[in-house]
């Protein structure tokens, strides 16, 4: 297929999958800081302020609101701000624009849900929503827009290269994002005892779960326990779940060896392919304790590697 | 329901007021049978779907939004079959004479050297290339997919207005137009025997292949596109999906070894015909415009090897040409001994000093047109014009009068056409597509533009025009 579809399809599903990511991340976070904000005001905040880690170089404006200040310059912010790259506004646009760019390799109901979804998006920019609960409405409006494209794409989708560099797009950017979540609020979460406030201590592990769409996923195995040695392990090392770093890992390298269909091994293949036997061999020193910042960091590089590597390969012909 | 009478013009559907003629009896019968809400609730549908599928165009110059739909309006205009076999035997003569037009300047000059037209006009031209003298196109043909503007005077003559040699657009709203009305109002169509458009993609991709130069059973086609921002992106998107082949902008191919190849993620493949949605001035910059992004280092030389097929040819552009036109009865006649089939409007040509004289007196009454600009863009309508706009439009007039030509406004005829809860009469003209392949092939009906401004003769997608659904009628059996 051509270069410049093959990488437009790719951004297209990396740029829905980020916006997914911040909607869900917005949503639970928002959930949280109502829940804490009188309980904990600091924990509130770093709830917020953790969005810059995760989204690095992203920006939020000051509040215009007195009330719960903090959501609301967040909320509009990753959400509906033109102008932040990592806004749901933002990355919404730009997967839009790469799918109108290769119209010719979409089905009409894809185009139709995506357009659909962003333009309903675009209303509420122009409406200029800014209390909290008229955020929450349209963000979960949202979310179930993006699950409609998702669902599209799922039914009616070809299984060609398109599909593979889409589906590649999406997982890769889908590890690289769990990652980032992970680097940022694991460790003050391990660090933490559950002493003092109890409640609380777990409402975070499960905010944790619920910000990487995993919480019922994990009770499915341990039901309603919460401690850091199972949490973990499991966002990390289950086969099943599909955004523990394992299953997307592997979910990568199947596409980048599908697409090269047989050919030799290709660096990012490679790169790839190394991390997921770590994950695969469940490391004994990657449980709660020692869930470092080092490995996360390995997985974030590897993944910026990755990405460098199968764009010189595949779009850069 | 309200029908609004036209006063001024032909008026496509009625005799006279309330009596309509025979081929719309049973449309307006039909209309009449939904109440106004019933017509309001679909409306809503169909404007909904144009959005929704992204059937849209770009305005150029508008900072904001840039993406619109185009308007559409769901009362069909109707060609009965008689008239539509005049239409299509005059479409065949006039392309077929085009076609040689441009093979003889390009080679012999024949019809310069015979003074049916003045040299200067087709020399001086910049859609005249120096570069492609003697040069064949493969199956020597200039003009595979052309698009003539037709309008109708007011006792209902078929006219032509324009020829597009180039690049002519419009194509895909003319399929999505029957798709939507079929969707939004299936009704209409149980009275009428509707000629199908739908094979138009596979007879495009046909004409496209019959264009190949290399002898192999898989040639390679390609529709070329300027990329997201052109104002008929989505018509090139649209073609390419219907078609099934490739849609490539400028910096997907590469030539090499005199020949064109594609990007592709394993490696490079080689093209065979590229049907260019580019204006031929920005296809390769070595040989045309230098500053052009869009298009292909190194490609009109692959051509001249005669190793890709580009589509329409390049250099075909000189044959569509405004002052050209006047001269298109002369044309026909020099190369196909033949009388034109279909009549054209009366043109004055600056270049020619008693027609400049004429027109300088007489900007008042005409329609003055640029011979460069298209899509309605630097016109003057004098009849609507300011003393103030006229006099300015005569002194840039002065500084080049080769460059104008004039015409008489022809009132255009009228259709009825849905407008806030009523049917008024608005100006429409016809843009019908001829295929050059193996056969010349003319798309049954085409595009009807239609004029939204009440009163307007301007029906360019750019200048607030809308567009309806065609019908050309099959001729009844027995």
């Amino acid at each position: 297929m051509l270069s410049r579809v093959a990488d437009a399809l790719y951004w297209m599903g990396r740029y829905l999958e980020r916006s997914e990511n911040i909607t869900r991340l917005l949503l639970v976070t928002e959930d949280f800081s109502a829940e804490t904000q009188g309980l904990a005001e600091p924990l509130a905040q770093t709830a917020w302020k953790d969005l810059l880690a995760i989204f690095p170089t992203a920006q939020v404006g000051p509040s215009a609101s007195a009330f719960a200040p903090m959501s609301q310059a967040y909320l509009v912010g990753f959400f509906l701000d033109p102008g932040n790259p990592y806004s749901v506004h933002y990355s919404l646009r730009r997967a839009r624009d790469n799918a109108r760019s290769v119209r010719e390799a979409l089905t009409v109901e894809v185009f139709l849900a995506l357009t659909e979804t962003f333009r309903t998006l675009e209303s509420h920019a122009r409406r200029g929503l800014a209390d909290p609960p008229s955020l929450r409405d349209a963000l979960g409006g949202t979310h179930k827009g993006l699950f409609t494209v998702a669902g599209a794409i799922a039914q009616t989708f070809t299984r060609d290269e398109g599909w593979l560099f889409f589906k590649l797009g999406e997982s890769l950017e889908r590890i690289y994002r769990t990652a980032l979540v992970l680097r940022a609020k694991l460790p003050a979460l391990v660090a933490a005892e559950p002493r003092g406030d109890v409640a609380l201590y777990y409402t975070q592990w499960r905010t944790l779960l619920r910000g990487l769409g995993s919480l019922e996923n994990y009770r499915r195995i341990y039901g309603a326990r919460l401690e850091a040695d199972l949490v973990v392990p499991f966002l990390l090392f289950d086969p099943h779940s599909p955004r523990s770093l394992r299953y997307g890992t592997e979910a990568v390298k199947d596409y980048l060896e599908r697409i090269a269909g047989g050919a030799e091994t290709m660096p990012a293949a490679r790169l790839v392919g190394r991390l997921h036997a770590d994950l695969l061999y469940q490391d004994d020193r990657l449980t709660a304790a020692g869930a470092d910042a080092a490995f996360l960091d390995r997985v974030v590089d590897t993944v910026a590697l990755a990405h460098d590597a199968l764009t010189a390969q595949y779009f850069a012909t | 329901m309200k029908w609004v009478p036209e006063t001024a013009a032909y008026d496509e559907a009625f005799e006279k007021p309330a009596s309509p003629r025979p081929h719309y009896r049973g449309l307006v019968t039909t209309l009449e049978s939904f109440t106004l809400d019933e017509i309001d609730r679909r409306e809503r549908l169909q404007k909904i779907s144009l959005v929704d599928q992204g059937i849209t165009f770009t305005v150029y110059g508008e900072k904001d939004g840039i993406e619109r739909i185009f308007p559409f309006d769901f009362v069909p205009r109707i060609i009965p079959a008689r008239e539509w076999e005049r239409i299509e035997a005059g479409l065949i003569q006039r392309v077929t004479a085009l076609n040689l037009f441009i093979a003889d300047v390009y080679h012999d000059q024949k019809c310069l050297k015979d003074k049916i037209l003045p040299p200067e006009l087709v020399l001086s031209r910049k859609e005249y290339k120096r570069e492609l003298l003697r040069l064949m196109p493969p199956r020597q043909i200039y003009t595979h997919v052309v698009g003539t503007d037709l309008i109708r005077n007011d006792k209902g003559e078929y006219l032509i207005l324009e020829d597009n040699c180039r690049t002519p657009s419009g194509v895909s709203y003319v399929l999505e137009n029957r798709n939507l009305l079929h969707r939004v109002f299936p009704e209409f169509f149980t009275r009428y025997p509707v000629r199908p458009i739908r094979d138009y993609p596979r007879q495009l991709l046909d004409t496209l292949l019959w264009a190949a130069p290399r002898a192999t059973e898989t040639p390679v086609a390609v529709v070329l596109t300027p990329g997201i921002h052109n104002s008929a992106y989505f018509e090139h998107s649209f073609l390419a999906r219907e078609m099934g082949v490739f849609l490539v902008e400028g910096r997907d191919l590469i030539v090499e070894d005199s020949h064109v190849y594609m990007r592709t993620t394993g490696g490079r493949q080689r093209v065979d015909v590229i049907y260019r949605r580019v204006d031929e001035e920005f296809i390769d910059p070595l040989a045309f415009r230098h500053d052009s992004l869009l298009g292909v280092p190194g490609l009109v030389n692959v051509y001249r090897a005669g190793n890709v097929a580009i589509v329409n040819a390049p250099g075909a552009g000189v044959a569509d040409d405004k002052a050209v036109y006047a001269y298109m009865p002369e044309i026909i006649r020099y190369y196909l001994g033949q009388e034109p089939l279909l009549g054209q409007v009366p043109t004055y040509v600056g270049l020619r000093k008693d027609d400049f004289t004429f027109m300088r007196e007489n900007l008042a009454k005409l329609v003055v047109k640029t011979t460069g600009d298209s899509g309605g863009y630097n016109m003057l309508m004098g009849p609507f014009a300011s003393r103030k706009e006229i006099d300015a439009y005569a002194a840039q007039m002065r500084k080049a009068p080769g460059n104008y030509i004039a015409q008489p406004l022809i009132e255009l005829s009228s259709h009825p056409t849905w407008v806030d809860g009523k049917f008024e009469p608005r100006r429409i003209d016809l843009r019908p597509f001829i295929l050059y392949g193996e056969t010349i092939r003319v798309l049954p009906g085409g595009l009807t533009r239609v004029a939204l401004r009440p009163g307007s003769y301007v029906v360019n997608s750019s200048q607030g025009g809308g567009s309806k659904d065609t019908w050309v009628l099959a001729p009844r059996s027995g």
